[in-house]
């Protein structure tokens, strides 16, 4: 137990910690409460601080055990938390004021309460002990990052309460992110340097430590909180040169986890409206086509996926395949900013086209380009009865598409299934894929926890087996599937957000969540269609909440900095307007200036023109005056005489003025000397000093204009 | 005035000198009062070496009517000082009464009377009528040396004698000089079977100065010279009595003592009651007192103007036996210092306004 020796509260350091303890709960209430609960926090830690600490070493406090009061603290907790669930749960107070009075009154109470008991017990305890001081210290870490914890994933909207804030007032909100982390910072390093024992020291340095090296170990398993991809889509998260021929297994186990789901990854704004049909966009990055050895991969070809935009470049480039049949797609341009690096661009459904765009804010978006597609304008019915295949596919080509492992179960399955087909569609592609697809969605059950990574054919580990797996799963199955039956298709990748997301804005967030592998098969004169397995059991929630400020924060970013800029202008004017503040600080900055120097030169040019009998005064003032500019000044206490010995290593002449003004000012008033007098010794006195200080010392007394103030 | 007849003496130092011409300047009429006081200063310091601050302080007293407590050991030339002082102040036939004389010294013991320092009445077998027979009292200058080793009785005798310049014996009341002032001793460390002097006694001692030991080139001086000083031959620089109550007068008269200092004063006095680490502060004739001395200083710097220097100069031995600090303080010149702060800084702003 530390006994201290002092009783007395001192106020500084008791004023600070209560701020900055005050500000931790001000800013946990912010994002919980109502104005009126946070000024309760603010205030009863406030003033419980001052209590405890005024108050913890007299004798009613004193004698209690510390068990006791941190009891105490518990029940008054409770009670007000009690009465003001009474205030609000019942009708009487809200109808003798009004409702809003009573919910007010409620949050105020409710949160004086939380605030005043568990300041009161971080107060006692860090009296009373060694380790108080460091949960105190924890606590305030704990205030900020549980505020800003909503900030992760790139939420960079997130918490509201900062986000609304910075975008009505036109300020960027990562720049007030920022300012928090610095007052998280200075708030911590106060309450260490507020801590004058030095033994507790090495706890607050352990802590303090602890923290950072957990923000180490952070960073280190999961980087730097930028948006992360879950990386299950076959997206490496990195840009890639040249192809990729040798790629990690797209099947893992156990790896897909659901906790970065909402991690923003691209952000798209449409140029040209467009609605799909099947009620998703998709956005296709590449596609696994060539089956090599075990399992389908990117393809090596250059016949092979034509359509495919496989890098980036500097300038514009058109895929090599364009789509057939132009009455049923639509020309769709977008603009696309990647939050997160990619291996090749991806745009709506099928680019055709690709084009980089000057990005425009460098910090949030890693790429912006834009992208045409030729966006399908068809429903499925008009797939009835089409072909497969393209025309100036190779015969080598489409045995490519139809090329799948050695395992016969796969057709047995398809047969199988397309025996139940009607007669009339019994040898159309589209109806085969058709009932493919329906049976995977019966029968199938989506899930990220699946054991199939391992198996020698994962998509056979899956359909034979228990039918349990995700989109990778359901992907290369129905492909296998429609391949074994004559359909040539491959897996698409790339993402697929829900069309309801769009909310009607121009612009459509991508998330994490949004990574997508699909089958999808080459019509004749159509192109490649998707035909995507949705299974109707799911064991995952893969349902986000709309994030639809971020999604029109992000597009208005993308869309045109510039009018974002004229936006956030815009939002500027009810606020102070900023130019005429600072136009006034500098009106009244040369004020200042100019008020100091004509004192400042007045008190010099006065003694040349007033009467003898204020010479001694003036004059004497005016000499003081030029001591004071080159820095010889009277201490606070120290008499003209010692001053004067002091300044005559200057100027021996001042301690002959300083009797000659002592002897007006205490002595006999009639006992002058004539203003010549006084004009030499002031003379001499200047040539004295011109003499003894260095010219730029010199300089700096004239220009600054506020000496005269240090002459006393 | 006779004073005037006193021509300035030789082997006054290039300060003293500088001072007068100095203060010539402002108007020449304190030059002979600053003459008297120079003349003094150096008649006591041919006898006394090594003390001149001392000597200074034992002038100004004497100058402004007020007493001097010595704290010291023995042989450490208080004897001399006083001596000195009283030797060298002569009487005028004209104006002093025959019974005074220069300078007496009582050496004070448990079992001495009042009488025997004030005088008693003898009855003279002659004229069948009581004369009174002056006792050591009636002096220029008086030693008491070991004040404090006397009953309070004796002190109590000597405190109406300091006090008002007067003895009472046998009711009958009898003037002592105009220039009546006592240099009291005490040595602070012998203290068994003392009787300390009473506060009321210590107030009337202007100063009191506590000696230390003199460096040691001065003990090298005193050691070589004590010879030709103990020589009475030799040709003594003297002043007048009257010309000492002269320059008494002319300062009170000339020297001129601003409010403002005045005002310092009173709030340093007021500061230093209100202070936690004094547990009484210093009477209001301490203030009374202090003002003339201040006269004399101010003059002897050459000013007729009594200043802030003048102030730190004797504030420390006018106020160091008055002021009882509480227990535990030892530092008086750090409560003084922190107490004269504010109202000196009044005093030096009060200048320029």
């Amino acid at each position: 137990m530390a006994e201290l020796t002092e009783s007395r509260m001192r106020y500084f350091p008791t004023s600070m910690r209560a701020a900055i303890i005050a500000s931790s709960f001000w800013v946990l209430s912010l994002s919980l409460t109502v104005l009126s609960g946070s000024v309760a926090a603010f205030v009863g830690c406030v003033l419980t601080c001052y209590l405890m600490d005024g108050r913890l070493r007299r004798p009613p406090l004193q004698q209690l055990r510390s068990f006791a009061i941190i009891l105490a603290a518990l029940v008054v907790c409770g009670m007000g938390l009690l009465l003001a669930s009474l205030l609000t749960s019942t009708a009487l107070p809200g109808a003798l004021t009004s409702p809003m009075l009573a919910f007010n009154a409620g949050e105020f109470l409710q949160w004086f309460a939380l605030s005043a008991s568990i300041t009161a017990i971080l107060r006692t305890l860090a009296h009373r002990t060694s380790y108080g001081a460091v949960i105190e210290i924890l606590f305030v870490a704990t205030a900020f990052v549980i505020t800003l914890a909503a900030h992760r994933n790139g939420m960079i909207h997130r918490p509201f309460f900062i986000g609304d804030f910075a975008l009505v007032r036109g300020i960027d909100p990562s720049a007030i992110l920022m300012a928090f982390g610095c007052a998280a910072v200075l708030s911590l390093a106060a309450l260490l340097m507020v801590e004058n024992t030095e033994r507790r020291l090495p706890y607050h340095f352990a802590v303090l430590g602890m923290l950072c090296f957990s923000l180490l170990i952070y960073i280190r398993m999961f980087g730097l909180p930028t948006p992360q991809l879950t990386d299950d889509l076959g997206l490496t998260g990195q840009e890639q040169l040249g192809n990729s021929s040798q790629r990690d297994n797209p099947f893992r186990d156990g790896e897909n986890d659901a906790s970065d789901k909402e991690a923003p990854v691209a952000v798209v704004v449409f140029r040209d409206d467009y609605t799909p049909l099947n009620g998703a966009y998709y956005f296709r990055e590449s596609a696994y086509s060539e089956f090599r050895g075990s399992m389908l991969d990117f393809t090596t070809r250059a016949d092979m996926d034509q359509d495919l935009i496989k890098n980036f470049t500097n300038t514009r480039s058109e895929s090599a395949q364009l789509p057939t049949a132009l009455d049923q797609h639509t020309p769709v341009r977008m603009t696309i900013g990647m939050l997160v690096a990619h291996r090749s661009p991806f745009g709506l459904e099928s680019p055709v086209a690709y084009e980089n765009v000057a990005n425009p804010n460098n910090l949030r978006f890693k790429r912006t380009y834009d992208a045409y597609s030729m966006a399908p304008e068809y429903d499925f019915e008009y797939m009835l009865g089409r072909e497969t295949g393209r025309a100036d596919w190779s015969d080598e080509v489409l045995q490519k598409y139809l090329e799948v492992p050695d395992d016969p179960r796969y057709k047995e399955l398809a047969e199988s299934l397309l025996t139940d087909l009607k007669p009339e569609y019994a040898d159309d592609p589209f109806a085969k894929a058709w009932s493919i697809k329906t049976y995977l969605d019966e029968n199938g059950i989506y899930s990220l926890k699946n054991e199939h990574a391992y198996a020698d054919d994962p998509a056979a580990s899956f359909l034979f087996g228990d039918l349990t797996g995700y989109c990778m799963h359901f992907s290369f199955a129905a492909t296998y599937m429609f391949r074994s039956v004559g359909i040539p298709s491959r897996v698409g990748i790339g993402y697929s957000v829900p069309a309801s997301n769009r909310a009607g804005g121009s612009s459509l967030l991508v998330q994490a969540i949004h990574g997508h592998a699909w089958p999808e098969i080459y019509f004749k004169d159509v192109g490649w269609v998707i035909v995507d397995p949705a299974p109707q059991q799911t064991l995952v929630d893969m349902s986000t909440d709309p994030q639809n400020e971020l999604q029109q924060l992000l597009g208005d970013m993308l869309r045109d900095d510039a009018s974002f800029e004229d936006f956030l202008d815009s939002q500027q004017t009810p606020f102070i307007d900023l130019q005429m503040l600072l136009n006034t600080l500098y009106a009244v900055a040369l004020l200042i200036l100019l008020a100091g120097y004509s004192v400042k030169f007045y008190r010099l040019w006065i003694p040349a023109h007033t009467v003898a009998d204020k010479q001694y005064r003036v004059g004497y003032r005016a000499v003081l005056d030029k001591l004071s500019a080159v820095g010889m000044r009277r201490r606070y206490g120290e008499s003209r005489e010692q001053f004067a010995r002091r300044a005559s290593t200057l100027t021996p002449s001042i301690e002959l003025m300083t009797d000659a003004h002592l002897r007006c000012a205490l002595g006999d008033a009639a006992v002058q000397n004539n203003p010549s007098q006084w004009a030499a010794m002031r003379l001499h006195i200047d040539q004295e000093l011109r003499a003894s200080t260095a010219t730029s010392r010199r300089v700096i007394a004239l220009i600054n204009p506020f000496s005269w103030l240090m002459t006393k | 005035m006779t004073s005037e007849s006193i021509a300035v003496m030789p082997g006054l130092d290039a300060n003293h000198t500088s001072a007068i011409t100095e203060s010539t300047t402002s108007g020449n009429s304190l030059a002979t009062s600053i003459a008297v006081l120079n003349q003094l200063i150096s008649a006591v310091k041919a006898q006394v070496l090594g003390r001149d601050d001392v000597i200074e302080l034992a002038i100004i007293a004497l100058i402004a009517d007020g007493h001097v407590l010595l704290e010291d050991f023995p042989g450490s030339g208080k004897t001399t000082l006083a001596k000195a002082l009283g030797e060298a102040i002569v009487g005028d036939s004209a104006t002093t009464a025959e019974f005074i004389v220069p300078f007496r010294r009582i050496q004070f013991t448990p079992d001495l009377l009042p009488s025997d320092v004030t005088g008693v009445p003898i009855f003279d077998t002659s004229t069948n009528e009581f004369i009174f027979r002056h006792g050591p009292l009636f002096a220029h200058v008086v030693l008491a040396d070991e004040i404090n080793r006397t009953s309070p009785k004796v002190q109590s005798a000597m405190l109406e004698a300091m006090g008002e310049k007067q003895v009472t014996v046998d009711n009958v009341t009898y003037k002592l000089d105009d220039l009546f002032f006592v240099i009291a001793t005490q040595n602070p460390l012998d203290l068994v079977g003392t009787y300390p002097l009473p506060t009321p006694q210590l107030d009337r001692f202007l100063f009191k100065i506590t000696m230390v030991h003199i460096d040691r080139d001065a003990e090298l001086d005193v050691l070589a010279t004590y010879k030709e000083r103990r020589d009475k031959t030799a040709n003594k620089i003297t002043v007048t009595r009257d010309a000492v109550l002269a320059a008494r007068r002319q300062i009170d008269q000339e020297v001129n003592i601003s409010s403002a200092v005045k005002t310092a004063l009173v709030d340093i006095s007021r500061n230093l009651r209100e202070d936690d680490r004094v547990l009484q502060g210093n009477s209001t004739r301490s203030m009374v007192l202090m003002l003339p001395a201040l006269q004399v200083v101010a003059a002897l710097r050459g000013r007729n103007y009594v200043s802030a220097a003048d102030i730190e100069l004797l504030l420390p031995r006018v106020l160091g036996h008055r002021i009882e600090l509480a227990p535990g303080v030892s530092d008086l010149s750090r409560v003084l210092a922190d107490n004269m702060c504010e109202p000196m800084e009044q005093l030096a702003r009060g200048t320029l306004s």
